[in-house]
């Protein structure tokens, strides 16, 4: 659990799978917290990661780019990559910067499953 | 006067006689010895007077004989043997029985049964002791000692009636031995607390309901400029105090009648009271807490004294008035970059905690000296002041004062003015004349020391209004205001500096002026969220980029700071670039993609709207890409507004991007309003304004000028985000003119 800024951060690991929970507001002042989560230990070993945005009020861009870099992160290591599906504000971002389409969009972390 | 069983002539005289004698001396050897010397040769040869000491012990402390020597080796007897208390003895035994003794004959075997020893023994029989009577000196319900009369060789025996005036005399002498021994105690308390009252630190004096100070402890002395004690307790009341200005907490003066002592014989209940005590000769300054309580006269049961005891606080109070001060300062310093003022509260704030005067001098950028605050406690010598620094402004060549210490960056303290350095000192007899009108008799000046340069200017502080001078605890205060005061004005001009450069930045990254398009109308509006020094990432753009077909751009940088500054250049002129050389909307997207990729240290990424505007027959086509970005309105002339373009890749992030070229028309009177999303996330996460909201602005408001819509909108968000944006603010739009030439609010 990381608080930083306006972002609230929680890890947890269950059947290797890495499900980290977003809370409050993903931006350029909070990137830094989300990011040192994604290196832990649980997230950078698990088989599989899901970014579970559905408490996820507000991202901008920068939010954005952190997403991306935790995808490509994930696929450079071989892992599975999933992102919930977010809040309207989430999704119309991800919508007009059509970065939606470069992700996997799951409605709960348990689809990730094994 | 009578005494039981009769007391003959010879007697009744020496009653009389004793009676005189024994009201003459509280001094206990005197008295006894007065009594000694009653019975000798009168009544016997040898008078002894034994006393039983508070252990138990019995001592002789009297004897008085004829034979001198008799005496003198009776005494030296009796250090050697003395009289054991429980032995039979007649002392002992009169001690303890409370009953006088006599004893008319005393043969040798006697002497010898209560005799100490031996040695004892053979004195008495040697000296011939023959009679003696024995009786006790009662005090207070018991006996402290006996009296012995002794007849030594061939006298006659002692009788009844000899027996009867011994034991009055013993009983006179008693209450006068008995008093001698109080005063002696009492004398002996007296001397142990004039030992510890004359080593307390603590000043001590004891006064009396009309103020006459009766006691004083050498502390008491050196508080009150005296030598001794003894100057205290002989100045008449109230004149040691004149030469003291006595002032509360709040500066009000304070007479003899608000001291706690005579408060006291007021019937009053003082607190302890702090003072601040002001040698009126010399301006020496002292704080002190005074607490007095009532002394009663167990005699009469009166109040008889006040004893009052002066704590010297003066270090501690003014650690604490420094203390409290210099955090006050502190915080002005730092509340606002503009220190001029801030400075100037500083000065009123050192008035007159540091002296009566204070001025603070500034080097500015060139090198010129400039005074940004000065305060006097009196209003009519501030005027003074200001008079001064207006024709006598302090040279930087000087080779005292401010200008010396701004060289040197040594701090300096001048004590007691006097006259011939004023005239050194003064240019001409005009500032000689008002230099003693202000009349400062003690200077501190200090630099202003920044972390970088030396001094960057100075504080004067002065003293003259009260008897007070300034002195080196005073300067050290000052130095460490002065290196505050250096590092805030320091601060202060950095940060000016770079919210200036941060400006200039800036506004170089937007259009210097938007180009003049036939037929329509073209607006701006630009609002930088957070501090001057921050530089934004949007940017905006209107340029031809083919023959009659106009390119409107609006972009948003993530990020801020330099960094982001130099994006937004990058972004803006890649653009331009791009456009120059022929490429279409898209291309030129694709040319931003790859040059942000190709940045050193990647991750900048930016959004991008083009619109491109071809005018022919009277209307004007629209081309509309998007990268990432919010789509630009079409706002009719009912304020009814359409999104254009459709959803394309943010630029800087993953490849592929995919860029759509999306066409639309736009007529007279209607508007294109592009933006970025600083505008409709104003007020997030809870309260953004969102497109729909956005919308409803246009909508709200289509009868305005373009700049009025623009800036409506601009308030709106300003509005939502609760008075300070989070985030930029670019809003771009262009309206066609209707070719009826009527004229818009």
């Amino acid at each position: 659990m990381s608080v930083g800024e306006h972002l609230r951060v929680g890890v947890r690991n269950h059947a290797d799978t890495a499900v980290v929970h977003l809370d409050g507001e993903l931006d350029l002042a909070s990137a830094p917290v989300f990011e040192s989560e994604l290196q832990r230990a649980e997230v950078a070993g698990a088989a599989r990661v899901v970014l579970d945005l559905r408490d996820l009020q507000f991202v901008d861009s920068a939010g954005l780019r952190m997403i991306v870099t935790a995808h490509t992160h994930a696929r450079e290591r071989g892992q599975e990559f999933a992102v919930t599906r977010g809040p309207e504000q989430v999704q119309r971002l991800l919508a007009i910067t059509r970065i939606g389409e470069h992700l996997r969009i799951i409605d709960a972390p348990e689809e990730l499953a094994p | 006067m009578g005494a039981g069983v009769g007391v003959s002539g010879v007697g009744t005289d020496l009653l009389v006689e004793a009676g005189g004698v024994l009201v003459t001396s509280l001094d206990l050897p005197t008295t006894m010895s007065q009594v000694a010397r009653l019975t000798v040769p009168r009544l016997g040869d040898l008078c002894v007077i034994d006393l039983q000491a508070p252990d138990g012990s019995i001592r002789e402390v009297a004897v008085a004989a004829a034979d001198q020597q008799l005496a003198r080796d009776l005494e030296d007897l009796r250090e050697r043997f003395p009289i054991d208390p429980g032995s039979e003895h007649p002392v002992a035994a009169v001690i303890r029985s409370g009953q006088a003794m006599l004893l008319p004959e005393m043969s040798s075997s006697l002497l010898r049964s209560f005799a100490q020893g031996a040695e004892h023994a053979r004195f008495m029989i040697e000296r011939n002791y023959r009679s003696a009577v024995v009786a006790p000196l009662p005090a207070r319900g018991r006996t402290q000692g006996a009296v012995s009369v002794i007849r030594l060789g061939d006298g006659p025996p002692y009788g009844e009636e000899d027996l009867a005036l011994v034991v009055e005399l013993a009983r006179r002498a008693a209450l006068a031995i008995d008093n001698a021994r109080l005063f002696s105690e009492l004398q002996d308390a007296e001397q142990r607390l004039q030992a510890v009252l004359g080593n307390l630190a603590e000043a001590i004096t004891m006064e009396d309901e009309h103020g006459q100070t009766v006691f004083a402890n050498q502390a008491a002395a050196d508080l009150l400029g005296v030598e001794a004690p003894e100057a205290v307790t002989s100045a008449p009341p109230g004149a040691l105090m004149g030469r003291f200005l006595i002032l509360d907490e709040q500066g009000k003066e304070l007479g003899l009648e608000d001291m706690p002592g005579p408060r006291l014989f007021a019937g009053e209940h003082p607190e302890p009271l702090l003072v601040r005590s002001v040698v009126r000769a010399t301006g020496e300054e002292r704080w002190l807490v005074v607490r007095s309580s009532l002394v009663m006269d167990p005699g009469t049961k009166r109040v008889a004294y006040a004893v009052n005891v002066f704590e010297d606080i003066t270090g501690i109070k003014r650690a604490e008035l420094t203390e409290s001060f210099m955090a006050e300062a502190s915080r002005v310093l730092a509340s606002s970059t503009d220190y001029t003022s801030t400075l100037g509260r500083v000065a009123r704030l050192a008035v007159p905690l540091l002296g009566d005067w204070c001025a603070i001098d500034v080097l500015t950028e060139d090198d010129e000296l400039e005074r940004v605050a000065v305060h006097h406690v009196n209003l009519d010598k501030l005027r003074l002041l200001e008079q001064l620094d207006r024709r006598y402004r302090p040279r930087l060549d000087e080779p005292v004062g401010i200008a010396e210490v701004l060289r040197s960056g040594q701090a300096r303290i001048y004590t007691d003015i006097k006259p011939p350095a004023v005239e050194g000192y003064a240019r001409d007899p005009e500032h000689v004349r008002l230099l003693r009108e202000l009349g400062s008799n003690s200077v501190i000046v200090v630099p202003m020391q920044g972390a970088t340069r030396g001094a960057i200017g100075t504080i004067t502080l002065a003293s003259g209004e009260s008897p007070r001078r300034l002195t080196r605890a005073d300067m050290g205060v000052a130095v460490r205001l002065g290196r505050r005061a250096g590092t805030a004005v320091e601060r202060a001009r950095i940060y000016t500096e770079r919210a200036r450069i941060a400006h200039i930045l800036q506004r170089s990254l937007l259009p210097e002026s938007l180009p003049e398009i036939p037929a329509a109308e073209v607006r701006a509006v630009y609002a930088a969220a957070g501090a001057l020094n921050e530089v934004g990432g949007d940017f905006y753009d209107v340029f031809d980029y083919e023959a009659d077909c106009w390119m409107l751009v609006v972009g948003d940088v993530v990020g801020k700071g330099p960094r982001a500054a130099g994006v937004t250049a990058l972004a803006r002129h890649t653009l331009r670039a791009a456009a120059i050389s022929g490429q279409s909307p898209t291309a030129m997207l694709a040319t931003l993609h790859r040059a942000l990729n190709r940045q050193p240290r990647g991750a900048d990424l930016c959004t991008v709207c083009l619109v491109t505007m071809r005018q022919a027959n009277g209307h004007a086509q629209l081309k509309v890409a998007l990268a990432g970005h919010e789509p630009p309105l079409l706002i009719d002339a009912r304020g009814e507004t359409t999104q254009l373009g459709r959803p394309g890749t943010l630029l800087g992030v993953i490849d592929p991007i995919r860029i759509n070229e999306t066409d639309a028309e736009l007529h007279p009177g209607q508007t294109l309003l592009l933006f970025t999303d600083g505008v409709t996330e104003a007020g997030k996460p809870d309260r953004s304004l969102g497109s729909s909201g956005l919308r409803r602005l246009c909508r709200e408001a289509p009868r305005l000028s373009l700049q009025g819509l623009l800036e409506h909108i601009e308030r709106s968000a300003v509005e939502r985000a609760g008075g300070s944006l989070h985030d930029d603010i670019a809003l771009l739009a262009l309206r066609l003119l209707t070719p009826d030439p009527a004229r818009e609010r």
